[in-house]
């Protein structure tokens, strides 16, 4: 029995001959099992390139010319094998010298002791941790630089489904899934301590346990300084619950929005359903005022008048709360385009004019000679515009009412003002506050003498914000009032 | 010889009551209740003025308006929409789409004939004179 042969052959440790440079010179089948490469793949590599680390070469290159000093070097290392997972090894170098005193080889035992690693750390780690991080609320998991598990205090060990032991020497990697399906060698380096890329906080990872059953969880991740190499320690958080809230509001905003959408839907067929009607009531109320079917007695005439106006008002509430509806539920989207401001101006006080020789009053536009062309949503404008001149109309008896349109000086945005002021009848100083709520008429009650639905003057607020402006006002009781709309230019 | 005009309007009371006012004022009026009926009345009948709703089911007033316009036979009769809408907006979409005028619903009847006759008026096709209305002793 040759015992050498035996030896060198049955040792389960690595036994490495190398060249001086390094390269792998003899490869025992020891060596095979620890790193995983056989001889064939092994012969002639330098070892550094083959199984050392990255972050581990400048260490090596110093043991190396330790060694030549010396003679001999025993030292504790990290290795890659074949399949890229990290064991720790204990190494034990030896100079051998050729007879003339060069070096000739070096010979190098190498152990595997990652096992005895973990074991070693989470002694340490049991002594100086275990109670601090029982009182945590996440479950914690320590792992070494090999990126093996060596200490998880109980609330990881319930959130994963192992008891202690278990857990123990686990490579952290299969604890843990990073669901952005990263290649293999990211996930790999993703837990060990040398990569700068380990840690973070708030990381979405799912969680892996003992069952087979994947939860959602959040992680953290910090460096920890020891002794024996630099941990990690990975803060691990159940949101399973969290994500089944996000779920559920992600559904009910979904909900919501279709249930906008079918309210939207509504409210346009509505507003033909509920004007239709009208058509038929005012219509023919005015073809028998006109008398085309015949003559009519001063009873008929009066009771026509008065279903006609009936009617009319009927159709501003309609059209006043449709407005109304559209603003509130935030669905009035603004058409800006270039608006000439005069025309606007000129095209309103035409639609008021014969409501306004009814009652005989002049409404005088007051526009500059040169026009002003402006980005708004014309629209809006008009119906602000409409809205104020209406009052102006409503609330006068005599006189005139003087519409005026000027731009004002500004270094920024484009400002212009348009204001509406009439002689009637003003407004009380205790009636100024409500001026702009919704439903409210000064003059309301049985003896009302002004008709209107009282929204106008909301509706124009509210349009007035939705455009950017301001809508202000100013009034003697019994001398008149001055609506004033301050217009900034729609930014593009 | 007084003019013909066709009416095509899908809500009962509506059609009556623009037809009234036609007949009241003399004209000749000829009605459809849908885009279809109207189109196959127009190649049929040759109006001079045709009024159209544009809400109308199936084929609106829009698909209407470009048929109408592609005819050559037809594309010279002057069609006037009625609709609810009556924004400012919708006034150019109407008129980009083709419509030579628009009259906003709820119909005011002391004007509605008058406006008609404006088109009829400026439309090479409307050479007669306009209707008058029977009057009677207030």
């Amino acid at each position: 029995m040759d015992f050498n042969e035996l030896v060198l052959q049955e040792i389960p440790d690595a036994v490495v001959v190398l060249t001086p440079e390094g390269r792998i010179a003899h490869w025992t089948r020891g060596a095979e099992q620890v790193f995983g490469y056989d001889s064939m793949e092994a012969g002639g590599q330098l070892l550094h390139e083959l199984l050392v680390p990255q972050e581990h070469h400048a260490e090596e290159a110093r043991y190396l010319s330790l060694l030549k000093q010396a003679g001999i070097c025993s030292y504790e290392s990290v290795r890659r094998t074949k399949s890229g997972s990290l064991i720790h090894v204990d190494v034990s170098n030896k100079a051998i010298h050729a007879q003339d005193g060069s070096l000739d080889y070096v010979l190098s035992s190498q152990k595997d002791v990652t096992e005895l690693k973990v074991r070693r750390d989470a002694k340490l780690l049991e002594a100086r941790f275990r109670d601090l991080l029982e009182c945590m609320p996440d479950g914690i998991v320590m792992s070494n630089a090999t990126g093996h598990i060596v200490l998880a205090n109980s609330q990881a060990q319930r959130l994963f489904g192992y008891e202690a032991h278990e857990l123990l020497g686990l490579p952290v990697d299969c604890l843990l899934r990073d669901r952005t399906q990263e290649p293999r060698e990211q996930r790999e380096g993703r837990f060990k301590p040398a990569d700068s890329n380990a840690t973070g906080a708030g990381l979405a990872f799912h969680a892996l346990r003992k069952d087979g059953r994947e939860i959602p969880v959040e992680v953290s991740i910090g460096r920890v300084q020891t002794e024996e190499g630099p941990l990690l320690m990975s803060a691990i958080r159940d949101i399973t619950e969290r994500r089944r809230i996000e779920l559920a509001l992600h559904e009910k905003n979904i909900e919501l929005k279709k249930a906008n959408l079918a309210k939207d839907h509504f409210l346009a067929g509505m507003s033909h359903e509920l004007r239709t009607p009208l058509n038929a009531i005012i219509g023919f109320t005015g073809t028998l005022l006109m008398r085309l079917p015949g003559p009519l007695t001063q009873d008929q005439d009066k009771q026509l008048r008065t279903i006609q106006h009936s009617a009319k008002h009927l159709l501003s509430l309609i059209n006043d709360l449709l407005d109304l509806a559209r603003i509130e539920s935030g669905k009035v989207r603004l058409h800006v385009e270039a608006v000439s401001l005069s025309s606007l101006v000129n095209g309103v006080i035409d639609t008021i004019a014969p409501l306004a020789r009814q009652k005989d009053l002049l409404v005088q536009p007051d526009v500059p000679e040169r026009d002003i062309v402006f980005r708004t949503d014309s629209r809006a404008v008009s119906q602000i515009l409409l809205n104020l001149i209406n009052n102006a109309v409503k609330f006068t008896e005599r006189g005139r009412i003087h519409v005026r349109l000027r731009e004002l000086e500004s270094t920024g945005t484009r400002k212009a003002v348009i204001s509406v002021r009439d002689s009637g009848i003003g407004i009380r100083d205790e009636d100024k506050t409500r001026l702009f709520e919704a439903f409210s008429q000064v003059d309301a009650g049985s003896t009302r003498r002004y008709e209107g639905t009282g929204l106008g003057l909301y509706l124009s607020r509210k349009l007035a914000a939705l455009l950017g402006a301001e809508l202000s006002f100013a009034s003697t009781y019994g001398e008149g009032s001055l609506f004033t709309l301050a217009l900034p230019e729609h930014p593009q | 010889m007084n003019s013909r005009i066709l009416v095509i309007e899908d809500n009962p009371a509506n059609l009556e009551l623009m037809v009234y006012l036609l007949d009241a004022y003399g004209y000749q009026t000829m009605t459809a209740n849908d885009g279809l009926g109207g189109l196959a009345l127009a190649r049929r009948e040759r109006p001079d003025l045709i009024i159209c709703d544009v809400h109308l089911p199936g084929l609106n007033g829009y698909g209407m308006i470009a048929i109408l316009k592609s005819e050559p036979a037809l594309a010279s009769i002057p069609v006037i929409a009625v609709t609810a809408l009556a924004m400012v907006g919708d006034r150019e979409k109407l008129l980009t789409a083709g419509f030579d005028g628009y009259i906003s619903k709820p119909v005011e009847p002391e004007r509605f004939v008058g406006v008609i006759e404006q088109f009829l008026r400026s439309s090479h096709a409307g050479a007669s004179e306009p209707g008058r209305a029977p009057h009677f002793p207030q």
